[in-house]
């Protein structure tokens, strides 16, 4: 009963999403229709919500299969893996759908809007198609249509030459991804009956060990280029901040996680581990350098959207170190602490898709308002905008880690996980594995730092531009959206047991032997019990009597602050940025007008560039060789038709040879 | 009686934690032959503040109102978590160090934006300073949590200080000494002692935490005051009661505690009497030294770690 309940019910949201929404809105113009439109969107991911969490928190396995209907096998399915992550692309839809109604109306012409709607429907039924195919056609669609569908979404924003450039290397990317993903399925064929999920998996353990490390390093390249791993993250901070706010939000906290998913279906469920010791020690060692990097481009930035893709990237970085982790300890046969360090990535992973869609619905209610995304004219949004304000200082807190938040859990998980390192038998793990702890807590540290500059600058103090000073709150349907998701981050932060109970049993599943690690009940009683005592004593201290009195800022003794005389986003930044300047390379110019004036200059300006590029570092040699081999093979093309006929007839020689000598 | 005690020992840090400030300041007049205020001043400053009115930036919103208050309250929440009599605390057997390194990050992430509300030149600049010293503080601060957790194998405090309690004072090996130094120079750096940060300047040029402060006045305050008094006492206690845990009641009799409180009395008395020294001993570094400063504590930290592999053997 519940079964076919399950399957009706997810047949109809795949239905709604990539077929009656399109078909509703495409055949009609009206405003009343696209209404209905909206309204089918989010019911059928409320919905898709109610789906995933039946069969995530119990084991309800649904299989639809589609195969008589195509030409190659198309099967979906959700098992408790697929379960998770539809869970998390339907939670942060249903906020982002609603947050949209008005944004998207604000942005377009009437006669976009439609098709704008369109692409969104049909990019949420992508992704629910990557996460709950099983059989690799199947993923591989979705895998496609969600690269192409986000691309056409970025153009219909706008559509200059920059944002082309931008795009293409985007697709360019995500295709050389695709690539490596292709070929690490078509790697299983020689031993799997066929490219259904099921047969994977078998084939999997029994293939020879050198197939098993190809896979493995095919998977991680191609799931890491679509997460955004340095150096493949090029791509991540020119796409995502030049998309419509909402389609950011579901790029950054979504689609970034269906890699996340790729990666763990691939090593963890078909492999069944990494191929050998050092591959856990790979993905720890790039996630750790992801994340660092990522958090320290991130707090040089003063574009709010390109600091939030860069954030991005540090977030998948911690991911993958996780993931690493559980490899490493995987590795050394200790399945429950590797069990605990899977709970921790996919946690953070899920943490991650509410705090970042949340902050980027917020930078884009602040462009609504101000125009503007720019750090150095923000300030002062706060007693303008009370409720964006307070959502978006929960997101802030949830990413920077604070405990009572829910950024805070994963990341605690993962640590834990760290120090268990210490208990193996293996010297390499015992002293790599706690040192980790430090660099996750500098990344922390950092990411703190970052945050703390993104809502004090854009949101206290005063206002640095009279746009930022007329600033409006947000309409209705966006602070709904808003305020959805700040509480989910809130109710993960306090009450994670409830959640944290399924992904142990999701994590038994993939790592065999995990068990239920005393960890996660130990983090589930303390942090309620914490809250309550903080809530608690601030309750206590603000009864305390107080008189309230309006005063101006101390000034020094002279007649007023300004707005220039408060630190800047980029000023905030600069003791960092200064530490670690071998990561930034600075090339600094201070212009002082007039020249032959320098003590008394007219006006002053001063420009710091980052230096280092990995477009010119690393990718400007491939493209030269790739240039230079295409070059060479132009030799081969004369153009003289007698010439190809020879190609052709050497060609046949050498097959009939092959064939010949082959016995 | 087990859950009195642990109450009656967070009270202690908490009224107590004013006290500490009074001595480490008499101790530090002494020692610049100074004449001195009371030990009992703080408290006295705390009661007149209680008294005042609270003076609001007209910028300010609702965060620099709330910031003192939730400041406050985490670091009431993270004092649950330290031991001082006996080897047991609130919280400390379910919640481990991480969870007590990061409550006390929550109060110093509103404080700094608390600073940003002001608009001011001076708050953003002691949040700036303040995001770089405990950005870079953060590593050594857990490393050196990390190497006594592993030799005690427990990442509770109360686990890892009961363990230390088993051993023999005459067998304290290298990581101790290591964790003990790597988590003494961050607790300078975190609570804004001299060589980091020094607590009795209002100079702009050299100010990181009073610079945060500046805006805030009566009530708030007050609070804000208290909690940095509670976060030394606590840091001081939880150093005394991971290293020199020796002389806790191991049974929850009166006796046991009428020999323990003395007994920490006189350990906390020590670590008074070394801040003081190295406050007055050292002049106040300058901003870009701190980042060397720190990375020291850092590697020693990473050292600590790496001999809890020998010492195992």
């Amino acid at each position: 009963m519940q079964v076919v309940f399950i399957e009706w019910a997810f047949g109809f949201l795949l239905a709604t999403l990539g077929l009656f929404v399109p078909i509703i809105l495409i055949a009609s113009l009206g405003g009343k229709t696209r209404r209905l439109a909206i309204a089918l969107i989010v019911g059928s991911n409320v919905m898709g919500c109610i789906v995933a969490a039946l069969c995530f928190w119990r084991e309800t396995t649904v299989r639809l299969d589609f195969s008589a209907f195509s030409p190659f096998p198309l099967a979906l399915g959700i098992d408790r893996l697929s379960a998770f992550f539809l869970l998390l692309i339907c939670t942060v839809a249903v906020p982002v759908a609603i947050f949209s109604i008005e944004y998207f109306d604000l942005h377009y012409a009437e006669k976009r809007r439609n098709w704008v709607w369109t692409f969104f429907s049909l990019f949420l039924a992508s992704m629910i198609l990557v996460v709950t195919a099983s059989t690799g056609f199947a993923f591989l669609i979705g895998w496609e249509l969600m690269t192409l569908l986000t691309a056409g979404l970025i153009l219909m924003e706008g559509d200059s030459t920059e944002r082309r450039h931008s795009v293409f290397l985007y697709l360019l990317m995500m295709h050389a991804g695709a690539a490596a993903v292709i070929g690490s399925f078509l790697l299983f064929l020689p031993f799997s009956h066929g490219l259904d999920f099921a047969s994977l998996r078998s084939a999997g353990s029994v293939m020879p060990q050198g197939i098993r490390t190809m896979v493995f390093l095919l998977a991680f390249l191609g799931f890491g280029a679509k997460a955004g791993m340095i150096p493949l993250h090029i791509w991540l901070p020119r796409a995502h901040p030049i998309a419509p706010s909402p389609v950011s939000a579901l790029m950054s906290g979504v689609m970034l996680k269906t890699a996340v998913y790729g990666f763990v279906r691939f090593v963890f469920d078909f492999l069944g581990g990494g191929p050998s010791w050092w591959s856990g020690y790979v993905v720890l060692a790039v996630g750790a350098v992801t994340g660092l990097l990522g958090i320290l481009y991130a707090i040089a930035e003063n574009d709010l959207k390109r600091l939030l893709a860069y954030s991005s990237v540090e977030n998948i970085g911690i991911i993958f170190l996780g993931l690493g982790v559980s490899l490493v300890l995987l590795a050394h046969q200790a399945p429950l602490w590797a069990g605990l360090a899977l709970v921790g990535a996919l946690l953070h992973a899920f943490n991650h898709a509410l705090f970042k869609s949340l902050l980027f619905l917020g930078a884009g209610a602040i462009s609504d308002s101000t125009h503007t995304v720019n750090l150095e004219d923000l300030g002062g949004l706060q007693r303008r905008m009370p409720v964006t304000g307070l959502s978006l200082l929960v997101a802030c807190c949830s990413i920077a880690g604070l405990p009572l938040f829910n950024g805070f859990v994963g990341e605690w998980i993962i640590f834990r996980s760290l120090l268990a390192g210490s208990v193996l038998s293996d010297t390499r793990a015992q002293i790599v594995l706690p040192l980790t702890v430090g660099i996750l807590a500098l990344i922390g540290g950092l990411a703190a730092a970052c945050f703390v500059k993104v809502f004090g600058v854009a949101f206290l103090g005063r206002p640095r531009s009279a746009a930022a000073e007329d600033a409006q709150e947000a309409p209705p349907a966006m602070r709904v959206g808003l305020s959805l998701l700040a509480a989910a981050c809130l109710g993960i932060g306090i009450f994670p047991g409830l959640f944290l109970r399924p992904l142990v049993s999701l994590v038994q599943t993939l790592v065999p032997g995990a068990g239920v690690p005393l960890e996660t009940v130990s983090i589930a009683r303390i942090l309620p019990i914490a809250a309550a005592i903080v809530l608690g004593a601030a309750m206590a201290a603000g009864l305390l009597k107080r008189r309230e009195r309006i005063a101006r800022t101390w000034a020094c003794g002279l007649p007023g602050l300004t707005t220039r005389m408060q630190y800047t986003s980029t000023v905030f930044s600069k003791p960092i940025r200064f530490v670690f300047s071998s990561v930034y390379k600075p090339n600094r110019k201070v212009d002082r007008l007039p020249p032959d004036q320098p003590y008394f200059p007219a006006s002053v300006t001063y420009r710091s560039v980052r230096t280092t590029s990995y477009e010119k570092s690393i990718y400007r040699p491939f493209v030269e060789l790739f240039l230079s081999a295409a070059r060479g093979l132009r030799r081969m093309q004369t153009g003289n038709i007698q010439v190809y006929l020879l190609y052709i007839f050497l060609t046949l020689v050498l097959l009939l040879a092959f064939l010949r000598f082959q016995k | 009686m087990k859950i009195a005690l642990n109450i009656l020992q967070a009270i202690l840090i908490i009224l107590g934690a004013p006290l500490v400030r009074g001595i480490v300041a008499r101790c530090k007049a002494f020692l610049q032959r100074r004449q001195g205020a009371s030990i009992w001043r703080p408290y006295y400053d705390l009661a007149k503040l209680f008294r005042k009115e609270d003076l609001v930036p007209p910028t300010a919103s609702a965060v620099f109102r709330v910031v003192p208050f939730i400041l406050f309250a985490t670091t009431i929440c993270a004092v649950a978590f330290v031991p001082l009599l006996q080897p047991a605390a609130l919280l400390a057997s379910h919640g481990d160090f991480f969870l007590f390194v990061y409550l006390l990050a929550i109060g110093r992430f509103f404080l700094s934006l608390g600073a940003f509300d002001g608009g001011s030149a001076f708050g953003g600049m002691g949040a700036s300073r303040e995001a770089l010293i405990s950005c870079l503080a953060e590593a050594p601060f857990l490393l050196s949590f990390v190497a006594i957790a592993i030799l005690a194998s427990h990442a509770d405090i109360a686990g890892m200080v009961s363990w230390t309690l088993q051993q023999n004072f005459f067998n304290v090996s290298a990581v101790h000494i290591l964790a003990f130094t790597s988590l003494g120079m961050v607790v300078i750096a975190e609570t804004g002692r001299m060589p980091v940060d020094n607590p009795t300047t209002h100079l702009e040029l050299t100010m990181i935490h009073e610079a945060m402060i500046l805006e805030y006045s009566g009530t708030r305050l007050a609070l804000i005051e208290w909690a940095s008094a509670i976060k030394l006492h606590a840091m001081l206690a939880l150093l005394a009661a991971l290293f020199f845990p020796w002389g806790m009641a191991s049974g929850a009799s009166v006796g046991f505690v009428a020999l323990s409180l003395p007994l920490y009395c006189a350990k906390i008395g020590l670590l008074i009497i070394l801040l003081a020294v190295i406050e007055s001993g050292m002049a106040k570094l300058r901003m870009y030294l701190v980042p060397d400063f720190l990375g020291v504590a850092s590697a020693v930290s990473v050292l600590a770690v790496i001999f809890t592999f020998l010492a195992k053997r």
